[in-house]
Parts: C-alpha cells; structure tokens; sequence
C-alpha cells in the first residue's frame, strides 16, 4: 500500500483532485466577487466544474512526474537518453516507464479495466431490457441525482464512449508493444512523448467516468446538440474527458509514425514490413489528423453552454447539422482507427498458423491504406435522416460503397491465405477465425446503410447497433484477444492456459453470434436504438429475454479471461522459446523480452511471411556481438 | 552543418520574401476593398502560405537525408522535423474545422469589424515571422548575439499583436454589437465564429510566446551552437505556422463576403 | 482442382440455405414488419437484393474458410510449412473488379430507388408536424384541425413537413420504412403514399431525452371516405370549441402536453390530470398542496417550481410561455376531467 502511494499513478490522481478543486474554487471565487451565483446542483456552479476538470487533468501530468523531463529541458538542462525503471514487479506499471513495452502494457492493463466497466454497464441496461416496461430503472429510484431512464441514458452513452476509449487504448497498447519489435527498434522515436500519450488518458478516463455521478448527460455517446445544450453538468465532463483522451490518440499517432518512418531496422523496406506495420500506419494517419474534429466539435457545445456562443444554437442562426458534419468527420474514420490494427494482427498471424506465405503481401497492404483514404469522404453517410442537403445523400452513398472494394481484398486475400495451408488452431487462431466471420457479418450488414433508401428504415434502429458490434468485435475485440494470446508468453516467458483459452472463445463467439443477429432482428422489427423500454406490442419481448442471456454468457467468457490473463503471469507453463515457431524478428530472441529489446541489431535479409520456401533464408540476420563489449 | 547560404545572402533572401508577403498583403486588402473577389483572396492567401512554407518553415528539410548513425544528433533533430510537422499537420484540422465552420454558418458574410487594426495587427505578425526568420538564420550561422536580440524583437511583436486582438479588437468588436454582456460574450454565430477563431489562434500566439521566450533563455545560457539548435527551429517553425493560421484567419473574418451587422 | 469443385458446390448450397433460412426469418421475399407505404415497397425490393448478395458473399467466404479448416488441418507429426505461394496478380484484380461491379450495380439501384421513394406528387396532401419532447402534433392547415393522432388516406401520397419546438427528433413508422429527422430551426419534409389500411405508431427514432421511448404517437390510414369523415369531425370539435374549455382542450393537443398528462388516470411521464383539479397533491419534499389555479399556473410556467412525488428532479417539462388566458381557458379544460 505504501508502495502505491508513492506511485506516480497514485500521485496523479492526488494532484487531479486538488487541480480540480483549486480550478473550481478560483472560477468559485471570481463569481463570489461578481455577485453570481456560486452553488449549484452538484456543489460547484457549471463554469467552476469545466476549469476545475481541466486544471485537474494538467494537474494530474504534472504531478504523476512524466512531463518533468521536459521541464529540465526547457530549463536548458539535458537528461540522459535512457532512464531505467527503478521499480520492478506491479511497480513498474503503476509508475512513469519510458519503456515501450511497459507502456503498451500498461495501456493493455487500462484497456481491459475500461472494458470491464463498459461491459458492466452494458450488463445493467440488458438486463433492464430484458423484458418491456420498467424492471428496475423506474422513474421512483433515484441515484447519482438521476431517475431510472435517466440513468439508462447515461449509462448507455457512457458505454458507447468508455468502449471507444478503451478501444482505442487497445490497440495503441499493442500497436506500442509490437511496433518497435517487428521494426527493431530499441523504443518509439519520442520516448516520453509516448509516455505522456499514455498518462494523459488516466484523466481523460477519470473525467468520463466521472460524468456518471455529475448528474450524468442523456445524449448517446454522439453528443448531438441541442439535446447536449441542455444536459446536466455531467455532459461537459464527458465532453473534456474525451477532449483529453482524443490527445492520447493524437500524439500516440504520430509517434508510431515517425518510429516507422525513421526507426526500421537495415533492410526493412516499405514492401518487407511486417504486415502489422502497414495497419499501424494507416490507422495513426487517420487518428492524428481527423480526432481533432471530434475535439473541435465537443469543445464548440462546451463554448456554448459556457458562453452561449451559438454555434449550433438555431435560436441564434446557429446550425444543429453543422455539428453533425464536424462529429462525424471524426467518429466515422474513427471506427477504420478501431478495425485497421485489428484487421493487421489477423494478417500477421494467419501465416503463423497455417504455415503459408500471405497472399497478397502488397494488396493487403494497400488495402489498408485504401480503407483509410476511402475513410475521409463517408462521414455523411451517418446523415442520410438528419435533414442535410438532400443532393449529398448519392455522392456520400457511393463513396461509402467503394469502402467494400479495398475490405473485399482482405477477405480475399485471407481466403487465399488459409487455402492449403497446413492449419493449426491453438486459442490465438481461433480468435483471428472468428474475428473473420464475425468481422464478414459487420461488413455484409454495412452496405444496406450505405444505400440511402434501405439507410432509411434501418437508421437509428437496433439493426445498425448489431452491424456496428460486429464490425468492432470482428475488427477489434476478436483480433485484440487473438493478440493477447499470441504475444503473452513475448512479455511473460509463459503462456496462457489453452483449455480456458478454448473455453473463452467457445463461450463467447456462440453468444456473440446470437447477439448480434438478435439485435438486427428486432431492429428490422422495429426496435429502436437507445430507448429504456419498448412497446411489448412489437412481440419482440422473448427475443430481449434471449439477447440478454446472450450478453451474459459474453460477460462471463471475459471474466475467464480475466481471469487467465492474471494467473498465467505467475503460473503459466514456461515458453520461452518460438512458441509459435513464426518468422517474425521478435520471436528469434528469448523471451521475455530484454529492457533494451535486441541485444544485437539485425537485418532484414528477406521477405517477412516466406514460409515454405525450399532453402529458403530467415527473415532477419541478427549481426554477430562484438567481442569483450557482450551486452 | 553544412550551410547552403552564407549568413548575408540567407538574411538578404528573407528580406526579399517579407517584400513579396507584404505587397501580397497589400493586394489582398485593396482586392478586398475594391472589388472583392473571393477566388483572388483564396489564391492569394495560399501564395502568402506557401512562400512562408517554403522560405521560413523550410518545409523541404523534411526531406533531406540526415547523415550519421541512429544516435548523431543530425539524425535525432531529422527525426525531430517529421514528429513537429506531423504535430502542425494534426493541428491544422482545428483550423480547417473553424474555416469550415465559418463558412458555414456565416457564408459569404463578415462581421463588422474595424478594418485599420485588422490591417495593423496582420502587419505586425508578418513582421515578427521575418525576425523570428532572421534570428533563426543568425543561430545556424553561429551568432548569438544575433538570434537573442531578433528573438526579443520577435516576442515584442507577438506580444503587441495578442494584445492588440484580445484588448483592443475583441473590445471593438463587442461594440459593434458582436456581443452583448462578460458572462454572454457571444450573440449569434458571428460573434460565436469571431471569437473563437480569433480566441484559439491567439492561444496559440500565446503558447508560442512562452515558447520564444524559453530558446531565448537557453540560449542566453548558451545551449545552442551553430550545428546544435534544433530547439530554436522547433520555436520559430511553431511561430511561422502561428502566422501560417493568421494568413488564412485574416481574409476569412475580415475580407470576404459582403459586410453585415 | 477436386477441392475447387467441391467448393464451388458448397459456396452455391450455402448462399442457398443461407437465403432461404434468412427468408424463413421473414427477411427477404415478405419483409417484416409489413409494408404499409408505396415506398416501403420499394425500399423492401431494394432490401431483398441486398440479401441475394449478402448470403452470396457469406457463402463465398466462409464454405472455403470452414472446408480448409477441415481439409487442410496439418497432419499430426508433419512438421513441414505448407506450399509457397506468395500471390497471384489476377487473382487479386479479380476481387478487386469484380467488386467494383458489383458496387457500380448497387449504386446504380440505390440511386434509382431513392429517386422512386421521393418521387413527387405535387396534389399531395399537406399537413404540418410540430414534435417536442416527447410528443407529436399534427396540424392540417387546410382545415384549422389540430389533433395529436395522424389520419391519412390510403393511396394518396402526404407531404408532412415537421419542425420540433426544441431537440432534434426523427420521425418513423416501420411499416412506412422512411425516416426522417425533425431539426429545431428548420422545416424537413417527409413524403409518404400509405396503401395499407391500419393503425400505426408513429416513434421517435432520435435520442430526445428522458421520456424518448416513450414518444409514439397514433396513425391511422382509412379509406378516403372514412378520413374526409374524421376531418368533418374534427371540423365539428374545432368549431363546437370555442368555449374556455374547448380551447383549453385544444391548446393541450396542439402544445403537445397530452403526450406527457393523460386525461383518463393512466400514468404517462408527467401526472396525470385525471380529477387532478382541486385535489390534494403529494409534492417530492414531503408537504401537500392544493391544486388550485396558481398552483396549474405556476407549473405551466415554471415546472420546476414545485415536483409532484415520484416524478423526476428537475423535471423533464420544458416551461411553456402562455398567455394568461390561455392559461384559465387550459384550467377551465382541466375542471373538466372528473
């Protein structure tokens, strides 16, 4: 306990809340002396809980000590190139590391707790809906200064953004980890602005959480004004949790960038990267420029409940729909920021485990870039309802189309893969199986929203809620398990127990598949999307009842993992070896893997995926250690 | 460092480029006043953009091979370059996304705002970038003396324009009717659009100032040489692509579209 | 060569099943919920299209995945890779073009039946929306008829053109398919041409705020007979109204209040008004008041002011700004309802 007090996490969130506090009390105490109101509903007045959010978030980077080396610098005095972590054990995750592979865990380990939270959220309201009328969010109970549909509506907008949060923690967790080993490299390119990006989604995460106890917000996870105009106080910490949060994407992006471009080990040219790479690229691309929009967006609502700046106020010849434009330009790239990696870790492990080259090395590759670009120009194709200008909806509905050209590729390609292979399908394979499957029903479910007049009926309905479930869990949640599973024993030196393992995925993909097939069902049927109750006239009770056990059997499938996850650290079976025999640089050295990654620098002498080839050469070269200077 | 320039001709280059900024300036205002041409305002402002690009972010160095092994400091301040440029890339969206929101709620319509310090105000940022140019060339030829006294220069100016846009301008344009009340800044989206865009443009006027102001006391304690100041180009890249923004804020609140209030 | 000719027959018997069980679900060739509108015919032909190509391409992928993961498995004690194959250029422009067809088409089509569904009448009947959290008003101008239920005639194509008092709402019947958002600020139009005779439920498709589940509101489409009858009714109401009581009845229709207060004791989202006149009300804090004409009339004004027990803190109920007499004549309505 003495141990985490002295922690920088421990001391960061001290810090948040006396930043938060002292923020609050100034904007308090200015009011005081202009004679405004300086109470309200949740203690502090509206304005004092927004600067103490974000005076507390600062405060939180400063006092968990990671900007400190930037401080020296800008008192002109240098640092040394490479700290050690002076902590060993959990320690080592709850301080400030520089070490990529500590903050990819560390992001992995965030990753999963806001999983869990969103996922009990997700448990909450399927259980209150699984039957229609009121079971348990009734309009008489009263928490957090919310009735029951209230309540509903927070927690499931909550949901939304805390799953996309973690998501996009995820995959930066092992975008971090791996990156620079398939590169071989000895860290990112920025160091501690790598730790920072992590760090800064700490308060980021805090703020979002904390909107539930501020009276919550009652929009969706969209955020649409005017509703979000008029929400409680908890909606602009919703907004500044995500704001903060969006920076830890922002500059995780372009550090991946810059690693890749500057980083890569001799010989690693653009048609010899692992294929990973290629995924990594394309989705920091997407993320380090479009995330400002979504930032844009939610700080001009902030402004205006502030200062009644009327932006999106049609009072004050402001334009609703205009938010709409700015949010989406973001949210839906956002969603290939999800999918992209995930799509990359099923390329680099499928020749794994069929023994094959992949198929289409550069289609693959270019595919994803495709995906990307494509990206940019759909974001109206969430608007085709919303009242824009009419002659937008065709231009809008093609481009969303052509989505499926690049994304077909991949399928394709991966068919082609798997076809005569030599097949094993130990849990790492069986997840990137599924995540295909799962990912083809997300893609098949897709082009009926893209086509404006079938869009029309299925807008807003359960049906897009089961389409988009499957393209996140195919696209990321199915691949982010396969990851873990694969690279564990990378960073442990063991594995994770198979039959759980096995037990995990048989568990979960059944479950998934009812799931989200029942939500299309009913969706068709008329349900629609964000509501606390539903006309039992619809006859879709039992269905509910069905799709709520379903989400169960989900949660109890992850809580086996968890479960797995943490015992294996201390008790899995020993792997220190090729555990997967794979050509990937990384897996030539033993594991767990050594502070400063590669001992000797290597080169890469041939193609990443050549298995198979008659005398045919490794992939890498290490170079020979230098004698007397070993290590 | 090898120089391409020597310190008189790369100092007589910039004062050629402040020439071609300045008469731009002055075309795009009369353009403005007399005919008000939006297509000619759009070009201009994107020749205004690339010339500072070009000759004061050396936007060109991103693609010059840096010599030396993974750790030399040639190679580090390359790697440097990209991560700063991709950082201005990533905060250029904030940008396009106020012009875009802009153009959309105000179309071809500007707020009423007082023209002659729309003009200073501009002339005062263009004139920092030449001296913050002019000091960056003094520090990659070595003189310190130099880049201190042109940095001050720089940071006086930069001062005088936050100033001049957050007391003088936003007071104007409230009294014009842009506002109404402290505590109701904003009534409508053309004061909303003013103050926003002017207000996140001088926030970054602000931090570059703090940044200015920390190279000018590192290199008073002499941190930076003639081959090490990749610190100082950081700061006067940030400070150009300051006024890089301005290039483009300018004609959109100032000079296009039809005045109404 | 053998495994492509059985995996050309398993990809064919399993888009097959696949169609035939999604049709089974009631999903292709008769859509659910049934087709109430001429453009939900249209759209539902679109949709079935899209499940021909949908349990193709299923099929297409998975029969190869599922037949290699059987017939491919490596052989226990084989320790060899499989064959090296790094690609195949036609192949890959293969799937790419054929796609791009098969985008092209679907494009084509969509296009085309958009245009279908917003094909315009220009004799269509206007009749105007006002939503507000969380009801539906229907005004048929023609007329001066305000009613909260919409009556329409079959066969004739509608023009509803919506505005919302407040939030973004969205307008949606699933039998008529279409959806459309009503945006604060600005009037959206909504074409229909309902061919089935029925009731219907009109449900907001856009998140509005606490009570949005429960923002439904009737439809009725009846022969042209039967409709002209309702609005000769209607007529007749508006007209008998011109009593305090009946235009406080009237204005509670066209404010939107009775999608929130019943008029017949059943509990909705705000209390009932059901012999609420002069009774004695339970307030949330634990004391008892009167409901008399300044307690009706504060809370019109201000709902925040005082919150019946076991309703919501703060309330939901946007204030309204009524003239005074539009408030007596609403409170003349309410002694009424006994």
């Amino acid at each position: 306990m003495k141990r985490f007090i002295s922690s920088a996490l421990a001391h960061g969130l001290g810090w948040q809340l006396i930043g938060t506090l002292l923020g609050a009390g100034l904007i308090t105490g200015i009011r005081a002396l202009m004679g405004l109101s300086v109470t309200d509903r949740f203690f502090f007045t509206e304005p004092a809980w927004v600067l103490g959010g974000f005076i507390g978030a600062i405060s939180f980077l400063f006092g968990s000590g990671v900007t400190s080396d930037w401080m020296k610098w800008a008192r002109g005095i240098d640092t040394p190139e490479h700290h050690e972590d002076h902590h060993s054990g959990w320690e080592k995750y709850v301080n400030v590391s520089l070490d990529h592979k500590v903050i990819g865990i560390q992001y992995t380990i965030v990753a999963l707790a806001l999983i869990s939270i969103g996922g009990l959220f997700a448990l909450i309201f399927r259980t209150e809906l699984a039957a229609s009328q009121l079971q348990f969010l009734t309009t008489d109970m009263k928490l957090f200064g919310q009735n029951g549909p209230q309540l509903y509506n927070t927690l499931m907008s909550l949901h939304g953004m805390i799953m996309i949060v973690s998501i996009l923690l995820g995959i930066s967790g092992i975008i971090n980890y791996v990156v620079p080993l398939l590169l071989g490299a000895q860290d990112m390119a920025f160091p501690r602005l790598n730790a920072f990006s992590f760090w800064i989604a700490v308060p980021g995460a805090v703020l979002l959480l904390s909107s539930l106890f501020l009276g919550g917000f009652d929009t969706g996870w969209t955020g649409y004004p005017p509703l979000s105009a008029r929400a409680p106080v908890g909606m602009q910490m919703f907004f500044l949790g995500v704001f903060v949060a969006g920076w830890s994407s922002i500059l995780g992006a372009l550090n991946v960038i810059v690693t890749v471009l500057r980083m890569r080990a001799k010989g690693m040219t653009a048609m010899r990267m692992p294929i990973f790479v290629w995924a990594a690229i394309a989705t920091s691309l997407i993320a380090l420029t479009a995330t400002q929009f979504i930032g844009l967006s939610f700080q001009l609502v902030m402004f205006q409940r502030l200062f009644g700046m009327g932006f999106f106020d049609p009072a004050k010849g402001g334009n609703p729909v205009l938010f709409q434009h700015l949010f989406w330009f973001y949210s839906h790239p956002a969603v290939y920021v999800f999918i992209l990696p995930g799509l990359g870790v099923i390329s680099e492990l499928l020749p794994v485990f069929v023994r094959k080259p992949l198929f289409g090395y550069r289609w693959i590759a270019m595919s994803s870039l495709g995906i990307a670009l494509v990206g940019f120009v759909v974001w109206a194709h969430h608007m085709f309802t919303s009242g824009m200008n009419e002659y937008l909806r065709v231009p809008f509905m093609y481009s969303t189309l052509l989505v499926a050209i690049p994304t077909g590729v991949k399928f394709f390609s991966w068919v082609a893969t798997i076809w005569n292979g030599k097949i094993t399908t130990p849990t790492p394979m069986l997840f990137v199986l599924g995540g295909i499957v799962v990912f083809l029903m997300g893609g098949l479910s897709g082009p009926p929203n893209a086509i404006v007049s079938t869009d029309l009926h299925l807008h807003d309905t359960y049906f897009i809620v089961g389409h988009f479930h499957d393209t996140i869990f195919g696209g990321f949640v199915f691949p982010f398990f396969a990851a873990l599973y694969y690279w564990f024993p990378k960073a442990t030196g063991r594995r994770m127990n198979e039959t759980l393992g096995k037990l995990h995925f048989w568990l979960m993909t059944p479950a998934f598949f009812v799931l989200t097939f029942g939500m299309m069902y009913i969706g068709l049927l008329g349900m629609r999307r964000r509501i606390v109750d539903y006309d039992p006239a619809l006859g879709i009770d039992s269905t509910h009842l069905v799709l709520t056990i379903a989400g169960y059997l989900i949660g109890l499938s992850v809580v086996i993992f968890i479960y797995n996850f943490f015992n294996s650290i201390k008790n899995g079976e020993k792997a220190e070896g090729n555990v997967w025999n794979s050509r990937s640089p990384e897996w030539q050295v033993p594991s767990p893997m050594p502070v400063h990654n590669y001992d000797q620098p290597f080169e890469v002498i041939s193609e990443p995926y050549d298995y198979g080839l008659e005398g045919g050469s490794p992939y890498v070269k290490f170079s020979e250690p230098e004698s007397g200077k070993h290590q | 460092m090898s120089h391409t320039q020597t310190k008189s001709a790369a100092y007589g280059q910039g004062v050629v480029v402040f020439i071609y900024l300045a008469v731009l300036t002055a075309l795009e205002y009369f353009v403005a006043v007399t005919f008000n041409a939006v297509s000619i305002l759009v070009v201009v402002a994107v020749i205004k953009a690339a010339l500072v690009m070009y000759y004061f972010m050396h936007i060109y160095k991103l693609n010059e091979a840096s010599d030396g092994d993974e750790h030399s400091y040639d190679y580090k301040t390359g790697t440097n370059r990209i991560g700063l440029w991709l950082f201005l890339l990533s905060d250029a969206f904030v940008f396009a996304g106020l012009l875009t929101a802009r153009i959309n709620l105000l179309g071809l319509t500007r707020p009423h705002l007082n023209q002659t310090l729309g003009l200073a105000v501009t002339a005062v940022l263009l004139i920092s970038s030449f001296f913050m140019n002019r000091g960056e060339t003094a520090m990659a030829h070595g003189d310190r003396k130099g880049f201190m006294n042109n940095t001050l220069i720089t940071f006086v100016l930069g001062l005088g324009f936050l100033l001049g846009v957050v007391l003088v301008e936003w007071r104007l344009a409230a009294e014009e009717g842009l506002t109404a009340s402290f505590g109701n800044p904003a009534v409508g989206p053309m004061g909303a659009v003013f103050y926003m865009m002017t207000g996140m443009h001088a926030f970054h006027v602000l931090t570059g100032l703090i940044f200015l102001l920390v190279v000018w006391n590192n290199a008073r304690k002499g941190v930076y040489s003639e081959e090490k100041h990749w610190g100082v180009e950081a700061a006067a890249v940030y400070w150009h692509f300051v006024d890089l923004v301005w290039i483009f804020f300018y004609p959109a609140l100032y000079l296009i579209g039809k005045l109404v209030n | 060569m053998r495994h492509f000719v059985i995996v050309g027959i398993l990809v064919i018997v399993m888009a097959v099943l696949t169609y035939v069980g999604l049709d089974a679900a009631g999903f292709a060739t008769q859509m659910n919920p049934v087709a109430a509108s001429a453009q939900a015919q249209t759209i539902d032909s679109m949709w079935h299209w899209e499940i021909i190509a949908m349990s193709f391409l299923f099929a297409l992928i998975v029969a190869p995945m599922a037949y290699s993961l059987v017939v491919f498995r490596k052989r226990k004690g084989d320790n060899t890779d499989a064959q090296h194959i790094e690609g195949n250029t036609a192949l890959e422009i293969g799937w790419t073009v054929g796609p791009l067809i098969l985008v092209v088409v679907f494009a084509y089509m969509g296009a085309y039946s958009l245009g279908e569904i917003r094909r315009v009448d220009p004799e269509a009947v206007v009749i105007k929306v006002k939503a507000q959290q969380f009801s539906w008003t229907f005004e048929y101008p023609e007329y001066g008829v305000v009613s909260n239920e919409l009556h329409l005639p079959a066969n004739k194509q509608v023009l509803l053109k919506m505005e919302s008092a407040d939030v973004i709402h969205s307008f949606w019947v699933p039998e008529f398919r279409v959806k459309q958002d009503v945006v604060p600020g600005r009037v959206t139009e909504y074409r229909i041409t309902p061919t089935l005779i029925g009731s219907y439920k009109v449900r907001c498709a856009e998140l509005c705020g606490t009570s949005h589940a429960y923002m439904e509101g009737a439809i009725v489409v009846s022969e042209e007979a039967d409709y002209d009858t309702w609005i000769a009714e209607q007529i007749a109401i508006a007209a008998a109204a011109q009593t305090p009581e009946g235009k406080g009845q009237l204005l509670t229709v066209s404010k939107g209040c009775v999608g929130c207060h019943s008029i017949d004791g059943s509990p909705l989202t705000g209390p009932t008004w059901f012999g609420l006149f002069g009774s004695d009300v339970k307030l949330a804090d634990g004391s008892t008041i009167t409901a008399d004409e300044a307690f009706i009339s504060q809370s019109i004004l201000d709902p925040n002011a005082t919150i019946v027990e076991g309703f919501p803190s703060p309330s939901v109920m946007p204030p309204y700004v009524l003239t005074e007499e539009e408030i007596a004549n609403i409170i003349a309505y309410l002694k009424t309802l006994k």
